[in-house]
């Protein structure tokens, strides 16, 4: 006598397989996102360039920040912070990161007549902006990166329109 | 005799010892149902008072406190925040450890608790985004802060928090912020301020009056900002980077409010009501 196959279960070698491909799947997405953000990547060069060219003399070569960037200075100035796990540029947008390189930022309790992080639109591109940023991204770790592209969904870059090389 | 004096001395020291720790608890006690809290609600122009594990509203113009039904778990636990949004008169949080988060959306009649997504119900303060009426943060304790962008639905664990306790978080729109404002940390030491994408906490400027019990902000000015402590209410023009005593009556306030006409409200360690329309110089009773 047959008996009726129950259709709500699976066969067990389609269960191994099921759970090595959802394996292979996750893994796999963790690998190319580290791949990505490689700094040892093409698509990151050009902002790693930009990024000693113009941010490590503040910012640190290896974006460790300056010390005591905790807390303001005798002149109410924030020292640059660092770029890696240990400080909070993570927790910014896309939109924020670009608008705070681009516009620059005065920190309220700054007495001084400088700015507290410089204006780049003057002296950098849209596009050498966005490659720094994505440059900061490879500093972190993860789970920051998790948070940050959460961050972005709603607050991404701005849309502009590029002037093409001549 | 030697048996006799060593049982009389033990004795007086068991005795001694007891009453040490019965007045310890006790004062713990006092201190725990004397736990109070003041907000004032914009758009109701009304009062939410905190007294004795009870949440309370008047009217701007009312005598009366008129007690808001509660969930049976606040019972369980000390109710320590009440906050509301901006733009909203129905809705109303309040929040304290073993509490967790509830919200009320028909102005008390019924509650949801939020504290699905969050670590614990050890919440110990609760404010409402001063622009975003479905931006919340709780601050968690031993954990950190954590911020909700869809009423408590959902929360996101966004910074550690200040290294000391927070007993009152106060969100600010004050400008300056990269984000879209600031928020106050009110500890027994010292009140602190972070840029609401938190980006690091700052001590505000030196205030050497004992402990600090509770902060509130001008609406209209949000760079003037109030703080209550033991030695009476100082203030800062400059959103906290420096204090300056209020020569004033010496009223000592464990709770403060402003409303957007500029009236102070406090109430005293006995949980009254005082009020203050000369920017905390002379306090009276409304209700005497």
């Amino acid at each position: 006598m047959k008996t009726k196959a129950n259709p709500g279960l699976i066969p067990m070698r389609k269960r191994w397989f099921f759970a090595l491909w959802l394996t292979l799947m996750v893994v796999g997405h963790a690998m190319a996102e580290d791949r990505l953000f490689s700094s040892n990547t093409p698509q990151l060069e050009d902002g790693k360039i930009v990024y000693r060219q113009y941010c490590a003399s503040c910012h640190g070569t290896q974006g460790e920040g300056m010390p005591n960037w905790e807390g303001q200075n005798a002149l109410g100035e924030l020292p640059a912070p660092p770029h890696g796990p240990e400080g909070h540029t993570w927790k910014h947008s896309d939109a924020m990161l670009y608008r705070i390189i681009a516009e620059g930022w005065r920190d309220p309790w700054n007495k001084t007549d400088r700015l507290t992080m410089p204006a780049y639109q003057e002296i950098l591109a849209p596009t050498e902006i966005r490659d720094v940023v994505n440059y900061l991204k490879s500093l972190w770790t993860q789970e920051q990166r998790r948070h940050q592209a959460d961050e972005s969904a709603e607050n991404p870059f701005p849309i502009q329109t590029e002037i093409p090389p001549e | 005799m030697h048996m006799i004096v060593s049982r009389f001395l033990r004795v007086f020291l068991l005795t001694g010892l007891a009453a040490v720790s019965f007045g310890s608890a006790i004062t713990a006690l006092a201190t725990e149902e004397g736990l109070l809290a003041l907000q004032y609600d914009v758009t109701g122009k009304r009062l939410f008072k905190i007294e004795a594990n009870q949440l309370f509203q008047r009217t701007d113009e009312g005598l009366v406190w008129n007690a808001i039904p509660l969930p049976e778990d606040v019972n369980e636990g000390q109710l320590r925040a009440v906050s509301v949004p901006s733009t909203d008169p129905q809705a109303l949080y309040i929040a304290g450890p073993s509490i967790g988060v509830q919200r009320s959306t028909d102005n008390g009649e019924t509650w949801q608790e939020l504290s699905a997504n969050l670590p614990s119900r050890e919440v110990t303060a609760l404010t409402v985004h001063r622009r975003q009426d479905e931006t919340l943060y709780a601050v968690i304790a031993e954990n950190g802060i954590y911020q909700s962008q869809d009423a408590g639905t959902t929360w996101k664990k966004m910074d550690s928090g200040p290294s000391q306790k927070v007993n009152r978080l106060v969100h600010s729109d004050m400008e300056g912020s990269m984000q879209t404002g600031w928020l106050y940390a009110v500890s027994d030491d010292a009140v602190r301020l972070s840029m609401d994408c938190f980006c690091g906490w700052r001590p505000t400027g030196e205030l050497d009056a004992g402990s600090v019990y509770d902060m509130a902000y001008s609406l209209d000015n949000p760079k003037r900002v109030y703080v209550a402590t033991q030695q009476g209410l100082w203030r800062s023009e400059t959103g906290g980077q420096e204090w300056q005593p209020v020569a004033g009556d010496g009223t000592v306030l464990v709770a403060l409010t402003l409303s957007p006409k500029g009236t102070l409200y406090g109430l005293n360690q006995k949980g009254e009501l005082l009020r203050s329309e000369d920017e905390g110089q002379s306090w009276a009773y409304p209700d005497a």
